[in-house]
C-alpha cells in the first residue's frame, strides 16, 4: 500500500511541486492550504507522514498549533517542518514540539525525498528486531543507522533526523575534520554555516543532559568539527 | 566670522553715541557762549546807558567833547594803589606803561608820565639831557639858562599858575614859582606844597614831584628846557591842550554797582583811555579743585581759542574789535585770550551816547573759563554715561552673542554627532522647545532626522525582508527546476535547466548575505560566553583559510602561551571569517595577510592586515557601519556592506572594539579589534 503524506503549504504553486516530486517517489500525496481542512482531514484519517509549513494563510503560527494537535492525535507520527523561517527560534520551537524535522525551504526536492525516505526507513527499521551491523559503537555512543536511534552509555539521545545525521557522519569517522558541507550534505540538507552551527550546539547540547562531561564533537575553527573519543 | 565677532562689530555702533554726545556738548558750548554774550552784551548796554545819563561822573568835563590828543598836551593820569616814595624812579608806582614823550619839536628827547592817589597828583619826567646845567643862585627863568622843567597848572577854579622846577644839586626840592615883587621886580620864590626829587642819571635827568590834588583842576602844561632848547607844550601857545583824563574815584564806585562777581567793568573815553575800572575777574580758584578731570576727551570737542585774539595789555588804553566797534557807535562782544595767562576772556562793548554823539564805551570782561569749567562738568557726566552705556551695550551684546553662539553650537554638535557611527539615529534636539528661530531650526533638524530614521529603519529591514520573502519564489523555482530535471529531459533541455538552477543558486547567495546581519544579531540573543584559548582558535582558523584561500598567504603571530578569552568562540570565528574575507578581497594575489595577537593595556589586540592598497581617509571610521560599501570592482560575490558590520558587532558584544587604519609603512589596511581580557 502506498504510503500516504500530507503537505500542508499555503502556497499553490510550493505545494504541487513538492507534491509532485513526492508522488514521482511513488507516495500518495494530499495537500492542503491551511490548518482548518488538513485538520478535519486528519481528524477522519490520519497520513502515514505530514509535512507542515509554519506560517499558513494568515495564522503566522499555525504550522505549530497544528503540530500541536496533529501530535495529540498520534504520538508516533512523523512530522516534517518546511517552511522558509529558518530562525533558530522557529527550529527550536518546531522540534520541541515533537516535530521529527526542520527543513527549510531551500531544500531540494530529492533531498526532501531522501528525508521521508529515511524517516519512513526509521518507521520500518523500529519495527522489526535490531540488526546488529548496522549499529556504530564508539565509545559511549552506540547509533543504529537502520532505526536512527542514538544512544550514550545506553541511555537514548533524542535527536531529529538532520541532528542524527550529523552524529552520524561525525562519528562514523571518528578524528575525520568534517568540514560544513560535508555535514550538510550527510544530512541532505542546504544549510547555511550559522544552522550548521546551531545543529552541533543543539546535539551537544542532548548529550550533555545526559552526560554533563561530554565533549566529543570538537570544533576546528575555520574547517568544522570532528568526533573525537 | 562668529556671530559673536560680528555682533560686537555691531556693537561698535554704539559708540555714536559718545560721538554724539561730544557734538551735543559743542552745540552746547556754541550756545552757552552765544547767550553769555548776548548777557554781557546786555548788561554793557544797560551800563552804558545809565552812564549816558549822568555825564558828569564819567569825564571831568562833561561838555569837553573834544578827544584826547597826546599831541596836543593832553594827559591821561593813572590810578596810584599806592603812596611812592619821592625818589626820581616811578618803578614803586606799579605801572607798566612807559612814560610819554612830550609834544612838541623841542630840543630834547623827554618823556612824563602822570599818576594819582587821590589826595595828590604825581609828576614823573625824564630828559635826556646830558650836560647838566645847575640852577645859580637867584635865578630867574626869563634870563637865565639853567635845566628846569616848567609845569603850568590850571587851577580848579580856572586861574592858572607857572611854576618850574630846577636845582643847583640833586636831591629833594620844591617847585617854584615867580611873583611880581613890590619892586616890580619879578622873583622866583618856593612853594613848599610841591614837592619833588631830581635824579641825575648818566643819560639825563629824572623829577618825580608831588602836587595836592587841590592846585590841580582839568588842565595842565609840561616843559622842559634850558638854554639850548624845549620841549613840550605851554599854556600860552597851546591854551587848548594839557587836559588832564584820569579815572575817577567816583565813576569806578558808581561802575562798581551795575556789574557782578566775576566781571570787570572799564569805562573809556572816545579814545579808548580808561576812565573808571571796576570788578575782579576772579581767579580759577573753582576750576582747579577739577583741574585733574581736565581729561584727554576736552582735546576731542575742545573749540580752538588759540585763534582768539590776544588782549592788549595796555594799561591806559584799550584796544581790540569791540572797543573799537563800541567807539564806532556798534554794541560789540568778542572772545579774546588774555595777555597775561592765554585765558578766555569774554569781553562786551557798549557805546555812551551823549547828545547824539559816541564820548565812550563800557567794556565789560567776565573770565571765559567758567564756561569751560561748566562745560567740562557736562562734557564729563555725559562722556562718562554715555561710555558707560556703550560698556554695557558691549556686555550686553556679547553676553547674548556668546549665548547665541553656544545655543547654536549644541545644535551644531547635536546635528554632527546625531547620527552615531552604529548607524543609529537620535531623534531629539536641543532647544527644539524655544519659540525663536533656533528652536525651528532644531525642529527642522528633528523632523529631517525623523524621515531619515525611517528611510533607515526601511533599509536595515530590507535585507531581512527581502531575503525573507524572495525564498518562497525562489524556492517554487527550484522546486519546479527538480521536478523538471525528474520528467527525464533531453541534453539540450537539460542545459537551460543547469543554467536556470545556476542562477537561483547565485539568488540563493545573494539572500543569504543580504540576511547575514539580521541572523548574527540573533546569534549575538542566543550566544553563551566560555572560556577558551583564542591563539588556538586563530592557529585551527588560520589552518582552515589556508585550505579555503589558496591564492594568499598568511602568517599568524601569537604570544607563545595560551590567550583565555571569555567569549563566544563561534561569534568569534564569524568576525575572523569576515576580517580573512576582507583581506582577501582586497589583497593582491601573492600578497600577504596577516594575523598578530598581542596583549596591550589589559586588552587583546587582534590586528589583521593585508597588502592591499590603504584606506582612504575619508572611510576609516565609517567602514564599520551598517549597508557601508565602497567597492569599486565587481566579483562573483554579493557585497552589502555588512561584513565589517559584523566584524563591529561581534567585537562590542565582547565589549571591545574594531579600528580600520592603514598600516605604518603605508603598504595596506590594518584592522584593529580589541578584546578585554578575561
Amino acid at each position: 500500500m502506498k504510503k500516504l503524506i500530507a503537505i500542508v503549504e499555503d502556497e499553490p504553486a510550493l505545494r504541487e511541486n513538492y507534491a509532485a516530486a513526492l508522488a514521482r517517489q511513488g507516495y500518495s500525496v494530499k495537500t492542503y492550504a491551511n490548518r482548518k481542512t488538513a485538520m478535519q482531514a486528519f481528524a477522519a484519517h490520519l497520513p502515514d507522514l505530514a509535512i507542515i509549513d509554519i506560517s499558513l494563510e494568515d495564522e503566522a503560527e499555525g504550522g505549530f498549533d497544528l503540530c500541536r494537535d496533529l501530535r495529540a492525535l498520534s504520538a508516533e507520527l512523523p512530522i516534517i517542518f518546511l517552511t522558509a523561517r529558518d530562525s533558530e527560534l522557529d527550529a527550536v520551537s518546531g522540534l520541541r514540539l515533537g516535530a521529527d524535522d526542520f527543513l527549510t525551504k531551500d531544500v531540494s526536492l530529492p533531498h526532501l525525498a531522501a528525508r521521508v525516505a529515511a524517516l519512513f526507513r526509521r518507521i520500518d527499521a523500529l519495527r522489526r528486531p535490531d540488526n546488529a551491523a548496522a549499529i556504530v559503537r564508539r565509545g559511549a555512543l552506540s547509533i543504529d543507522g537502520e532505526k536512527m536511534q542514538t544512544t550514550w552509555n545506553g541511555t537514548p539521545v533524542t535527536l531529529s533526523l538532520t541532528e542524527f545525521w550529523i552524529v552520524h557522519a561525525l562519528a562514523r569517522n571518528p578524528g575525520h575534520v568534517k568540514n560544513r558541507q560535508q555535514l550538510m550534505d550527510a544530512a541532505n540538507v542546504v544549510l547555511d554555516d550559522n544552522t550548521i552551527t546551531s545543529h552541533i550546539k543543539r546535539v551537544r547540547r542532548k548529550f550533555q543532559q545526559i552526560d554533563p562531561a561530554f565533549d566529543a564533537i570538537q570544533t576546528v575553527y575555520g574547517m568544522g568539527y570532528r568526533w573525537v573519543e | 566670522m562668529s556671530i559673536r565677532l560680528q555682533l560686537l562689530i555691531v556693537a561698535l555702533t554704539t559708540l555714536v553715541l559718545p560721538w554724539a554726545g561730544c557734538q551735543y556738548a559743542r552745540e552746547l558750548e556754541t550756545a552757552l557762549r552765544d547767550s553769555q554774550e548776548s548777557a554781557l552784551l546786555a548788561s554793557a548796554g544797560t551800563v552804558a546807558n545809565a552812564l549816558s545819563a549822568q555825564p558828569q561822573l564819567v569825564f571831568r568835563d562833561p561838555d569837553d567833547t573834544v578827544p584826547f590828543a597826546a599831541g596836543h598836551g593832553d594827559w591821561y593820569v593813572f590810578a596810584l594803589q599806592s603812596q611812592p616814595l619821592l625818589d626820581g624812579y616811578r618803578d614803586d608806582w606799579g605801572i607798566a606803561a612807559l612814560p610819554t614823550p612830550l609834544p612838541g619839536a623841542g630840543g630834547y628827547s623827554a618823556r612824563a608820565q602822570l599818576g594819582s592817589t587821590g589826595r595828590y597828583l604825581y609828576l614823573y619826567v625824564e630828559v635826556d639831557d646830558t650836560h647838566f646845567d645847575p640852577e645859580p643862585g637867584n635865578a630867574h627863568p626869563e634870563r637865565d639858562r639853567f635845566d628846569r622843567i616848567d609845569l603850568t597848572l590850571q587851577h580848579p577854579d580856572g586861574t592858572r599858575e607857572f611854576y618850574f622846577f630846577a636845582t643847583g644839586a640833586p636831591g629833594m626840592i620844591a617847585a617854584q614859582s615867580i611873583v611880581n615883587g613890590g619892586d616890580g621886580e619879578d622873583r622866583a620864590v618856593e612853594e613848599p606844597r610841591i614837592q619833588a626829587f631830581w635824579l641825575q642819571t648818566s643819560a639825563g635827568y629824572h623829577l618825580e614831584a608831588r602836587i595836592p590834588s587841590s592846585f590841580v583842576g582839568s588842565r595842565l602844561w609840561i616843559e622842559a628846557q634850558d638854554g639850548n632848547g624845549k620841549t613840550g607844550l605851554d599854556a600860552i601857545n597851546a591854551p587848548d591842550g594839557g587836559r588832564l583824563f584820569s579815572m575817577t574815584a567816583g565813576l569806578s564806585r558808581l561802575l562798581g554797582t551795575f556789574i557782578r562777581a566775576g566781571t570787570r567793568a572799564t569805562v573809556v573815553d572816545a579814545n579808548a583811555l580808561r576812565l573808571g575800572v571796576a570788578g575782579d575777574l576772579g581767579t580759577l580758584t573753582a576750576a582747579g579743585s577739577d583741574a585733574d578731570t581736565e581729561s584727554w576727551y576736552r582735546h576731542m570737542i575742545s573749540v580752538d581759542t588759540s585763534s582768539f585774539p590776544l588782549q592788549s595789555a595796555a594799561p591806559d588804553r584799550l584796544a581790540g574789535h569791540s572797543v573799537a566797534a563800541a567807539l564806532a557807535g556798534q554794541p560789540h562782544a568778542e572772545w579774546v585770550r588774555g595777555a597775561a595767562n592765554q585765558e578766555l576772556l569774554l569781553t562786551a562793548a557798549a557805546p555812551i551816547v551823549i547828545a547824539g554823539s559816541t564820548r565812550g564805551a563800557v567794556f565789560l570782561e567776565q573770565a571765559g573759563d567758567q564756561l569751560l569749567e561748566l562745560r567740562d562738568r557736562a562734557v564729563s557726566r555725559l562722556f562718562n554715561l554715555t561710555l558707560l552705556a556703550t560698556g554695557a551695550a558691549f556686555v550686553v551684546m556679547f553676553g547674548f552673542a556668546t549665548w547665541l553662539s553656544m545655543r547654536i553650537g549644541r545644535l551644531r554638535d547635536a546635528a554632527e554627532s546625531a547620527v552615531s557611527s552604529d548607524g543609529k539615529i537620535r531623534l531629539d534636539m536641543p532647544e527644539s522647545a524655544s519659540a525663536d528661530e533656533i528652536g525651528a531650526l532644531a525642529r527642522g533638524f528633528e523632523r529631517l532626522l525623523a524621515r531619515l530614521n525611517e528611510h533607515t529603519q526601511y533599509l536595515r529591514t530590507l535585507g531581512g525582508k527581502l531575503s525573507h520573502e524572495l525564498r518562497t519564489p525562489l524556492t517554487i523555482v527550484r522546486s519546479s527546476l527538480d521536478n523538471l530535471e525528474s520528467e527525464g529531459l533531453r541534453d539540450e533541455q537539460r542545459h537551460f535547466v543547469t543554467r536556470a538552477r545556476d542562477g537561483t543558486q547565485r539568488l540563493q547567495s545573494i539572500l543569504s548575505a543580504l540576511g547575514a546581519a539580521a541572523r548574527v544579531e540573533e546569534s549575538i540573543k542566543q550566544a553563551e560566553f566560555v572560556n577558551f584559548d583564542l591563539c588556538e582558535l586563530l592557529r585551527s582558523a588560520i589552518g582552515g583559510y589556508r585550505d579555503g584561500f589558496s591564492k594568499s598567504r598568511f602568517t599568524l603571530q601569537t604570544p607563545p602561551d595560551p590567550c583565555f578569552i571569555r567569549g563566544a568562540p563561534d561569534l568569534l570565528a564569524q568576525l575572523l571569517d569576515k576580517l580573512i574575507e576582507n583581506a582577501v578581497d582586497f589583497c593582491p594575489p601573492a600578497g600577504m595577510i596577516t594575523v598578530r595577537l598581542e596583549r596591550a593595556m589589559g586588552n587583546y589586540l587582534l590586528q589583521v592586515s593585508n597588502d592591499g592598497p590603504p584606506i582612504p581617509a575619508a572611510l576609516h571610521g565609517r567602514l564599520f557601519e551598517s549597508l557601508f560599501e565602497q567597492r569599486q570592482g565587481r566579483d562573483d560575490k554579493p557585497h552589502f556592506g555588512l561584513g565589517l558590520y559584523i566584524v563591529r558587532l561581534v567585537a562590542e558584544f565582547h565589549g571591545g572594539s574594531a579600528v580600520a587604519d592603514n598600516r605604518a609603512d603605508g603598504g595596506g589596511a590594518l584592522f584593529t579589534i580589541t578584546l578585554p581580557l578575561i
